[in-house]
């Protein structure tokens, strides 16, 4: 009887452990997709914008592409935030 | 080091008959950046007009142009030309003279003729377009007019019709869609068109021809051929032109070049009636080899001296001046913006520190080997300064990416026979056992953080010292605290941070007693600093206080060198996991014909996997390691907006006196 409520107890726990390490999961994907996608919002606009500068003088090249990635910064915290959470 | 060329600014004043010989001596020696004069309110040059050109000028541009002109015909780049023999100058004078009249008509002729095949081309390519909708239908195209009793409509519509009136009417069904040809008398003009319109008529316009329309289109066919053989033979007489002559005519162009601009050079002087004044900047270190030479070049009928710089109003212009390895990297300063006078140029540290960056982000052995090979292999493909300088840029960042892929034990993803030396990169991707060493995420994150926090320390540090430089009373002081009070912000939030929580590889004043309710001493210094901090900068500019948040930023910006540099490894494993663990290595155990198959799709993988990676692996080390320059470094104590140091005078690449 003992042994039964135990083995339930422990399957239980392993259980949540596991669903823990899955909401852990989701956690990180929805930081890194989400962030994603907001980043690429925000290139979307700079990105156009650069091509065109870029088309119109091809000297700053250089500048607008680094300006491009600007934004990137969101999706790498998001990449952060998700290694925190997963390591 | 640290700051650019030292300059001075020099007077050269003479008669007006020495102006030949120092014009061509100031251009021979390649020195002297000259200031244009401006007529307007130029102080103490009462009376003085800008020059007139030397002999020769107008003539010379007249050629200049003429070449030019050939040259974009022939697409020739004489940047991109490689210098096989160097023309002698004298020679080359009379060559001008006598041949190039010669290739330019026979260029010019050769151009017309064949741009007027090519709108002859085009032409026939729209009778083409105009006479395709009629072939479906089986009438001449003479039938199509000439009538004073009918009417004739041909085009689009949305469907097929049904007219009452009586007329002949054909309909097809086409790609471009349902074309339709109705002939009515004239009376029933009004009813035809009434039909046609709610059917969405669009009209075409019949084309002038005669015959049968499939016999019209293969002739313009036939003729479209032929105009193309034929302007495939200009090309082929152009580019036999081009091979014979483009050697002479990119030495030509530099040689016009040189003349034009030495004879327009009175243009940028002050001139009297009978003297010039030119004024310009020099390096200080060749002040003397330039005066002499001016002297000894006038036989000294010329006054040369060095004006006091003026700090405040005079705009001198820039050349860098770092040790050879660090010269490359000017290149990534000019795409941001070259240095101030008088300010640090930051040239040399983002020389070393880029490359860390580049290696930190990019530590794989396999990578730095492509991207080094690469390197080296596109140095014959790109000719410009520009590029064999991103080139050198890239390649000591591809050495950096090497070291570190040693010390993080990766191999285009996988594990050297060693530990890694650094902090591990590798994840646990496709291996499912436990055991193992997996990877140390906090500690990266320290590391990162450590060198965000030295980083920006640093840069406060060159800002204290460019405001100390530039700035003048009161303000300069206030400027100076500015930056120390965020210096102070920032360690005194890291103290209090210290205080409350246990960090590996940073400092723990956790343990330390407690002061006041809890609060330890670490706590306290930290907070002090912290609003001795606040402070400073708000008596610089109560404005910047909004900026504050951006300590936080900034630092945690820097976490993108683990973050980017682990997505580059995560890709890389999970690539070979694909190819080798899922594809490659299960069929190897018992191969048969399909498992060959799977082999190849497993090295496919591999390849075009790794290929992505490698290009997004430079692509993202180098700008992350760049942008954290320009937007983290750079921010904190550079202005840039200096003016570029181009002297008076060219480097000649295909010609000699």
């Amino acid at each position: 009887m003992v042994a039964e409520v135990v083995a339930a107890v422990i399957t239980d726990v392993e259980l949540m452990k596991a669903s823990q390490i899955g909401m852990k999961a989701i956690g990180a994907g929805l930081a890194v997709g989400i962030t994603g996608i907001a980043s690429g919002l925000a290139e979307m606009a700079i990105g156009s914008a650069a091509v065109g500068a870029t088309a119109e003088n091809k000297d700053v090249f250089g500048l607008v592409l680094l300006l491009t990635v600007i934004p990137e910064t969101i999706v790498i915290f998001g990449l952060v935030v998700a290694l925190l959470l997963i390591f | 080091m640290l700051k650019p060329e030292q300059m001075s600014k020099l007077l050269i004043v003479a008669s007006k008959d020495q102006m030949a010989p120092v014009v061509t001596e100031l251009y021979r020696h390649n020195l002297f950046h000259i200031e244009d004069y401006v007529e307007a309110g130029a102080e103490g040059y009462d009376g003085f007009k800008i020059g007139t050109p030397l002999l020769g000028a107008t003539e010379a541009s007249g050629d200049l142009v003429k070449i030019r002109a050939i040259q974009n015909a022939f697409s020739i780049r004489s940047e991109d030309f490689e210098v096989k023999q160097r023309h002698k100058q004298s020679g080359l004078q009379v060559l001008i003279e006598r041949e190039l009249p010669a290739i330019e008509q026979e260029v010019e002729g050769l151009t017309v003729k064949r741009s007027k095949l090519e709108t002859k081309e085009k032409e026939h390519e729209q009778k083409i377009a105009e006479l395709t909708p009629f072939i479906g239908i089986p009438v001449d195209l003479d039938l199509y007019r000439g009538y004073l009793r009918f009417v004739v409509f041909a085009g689009y519509v949305a469907h097929e019709v049904s007219i009452t009136v009586p007329n002949e009417m054909f309909f097809t069904k086409g790609k471009a869609g349902n074309f339709i040809i109705v002939i009515a008398p004239v009376e029933h003009r009004n009813e035809v068109e009434r039909v046609l319109q709610e059917a969405a008529y669009q009209a075409v316009t019949i084309p002038d021809e005669s015959g049968v329309p499939q016999e019209r289109v293969s002739y313009y066919s036939s003729q479209i051929t032929l105009i193309k053989k034929e302007i495939e033979d200009i090309n082929q007489k152009l580019d036999a032109i081009k091979e014979k002559h483009a050697s002479f005519l990119v030495a030509c162009e530099e040689i016009l070049k040189v003349q034009v601009e030495q004879t327009e050079a009175p243009l940028r002087f002050a001139t009297t009636n009978e003297t010039f004044v030119a004024e310009g900047w020099v390096p200080s270190a060749s002040v003397e080899t330039l005066s002499q030479a001016l002297v000894k070049s006038t036989r000294g009928k010329i006054f040369v001296t060095v004006l006091p710089t003026d700090s405040e109003h005079d705009i001198v212009p820039v050349e860098y001046n770092n040790p050879s390895f660090a010269k490359p990297t000017q290149m990534l300063m000019d795409v941001y913006s070259r240095p101030k006078y008088s300010e640090l140029d930051p040239t040399l540290m983002l020389s070393i520190v880029f490359p860390l960056f580049f290696g930190l982000i990019l530590g794989d052995v396999g990578y730095g080997l492509i991207l080094l090979a690469m390197c080296l292999g596109l140095r014959k493909f790109l000719k410009g300064e520009e590029g064999t300088q991103l080139l050198t840029v890239l390649r000591n960042a591809s050495f950096s990416s090497i070291i570190f892929g040693l010390l993080y034990s990766e191999f285009l993803g996988f594990e050297l026979p060693w530990s890694p030396i650094m902090f591990s990169r590798h994840l646990k991707i496709g291996s499912g056992e436990a055991g193992g060493h997996g990877p140390q995420i906090p500690e990266l994150m320290i590391l990162a953080i450590w060198i965000g926090l030295l980083h920006i320390t640093l840069g406060r540090v060159l800002g204290m010292i460019n405001h100390a430089r530039q700035d003048h009373g009161d303000h300069r002081i206030k400027a100076v605290m500015a930056n120390f009070g965020w210096i102070c912000v920032m360690w005194g939030i890291l103290m209090v941070i210290w205080s409350i929580v246990k960090m590996p590889y940073m400092p723990d004043f956790t343990t330390l007693p407690s002061i006041v309710s809890g609060v330890n001493i670490a706590a306290v210094v930290g907070a002090v600093m912290l609003i001795a901090g606040v402070v400073f900068i708000a008596r610089d500019s109560g404005l910047e206080l909004v900026e504050l948040p951006t300590i936080i930023s900034h630092v945690l910006s820097y976490a993108r060198i683990v973050a980017v540099g682990l997505s580059s490894v995560a890709i890389a494993m999970v690539v070979n996991f694909i190819a080798i663990g899922m594809l490659i290595s299960p069929q190897l155990e018992n191969l048969t014909l399909v498992g060959v198959i799977f082999i190849i799709m497993g090295v496919a993988v591999f390849l075009i996997g790794h290929a992505l990676n490698t290009a997004l692996g430079i692509l993202g080390g180098g700008l992350h390691s760049i942008r954290l320059h320009y937007v983290e470094f750079f921010t904190k104590f550079y202005k840039g907006g200096g003016k570029k140091y181009s002297p008076f005078g060219l480097n000649r690449r295909f010609t000699e006196d």
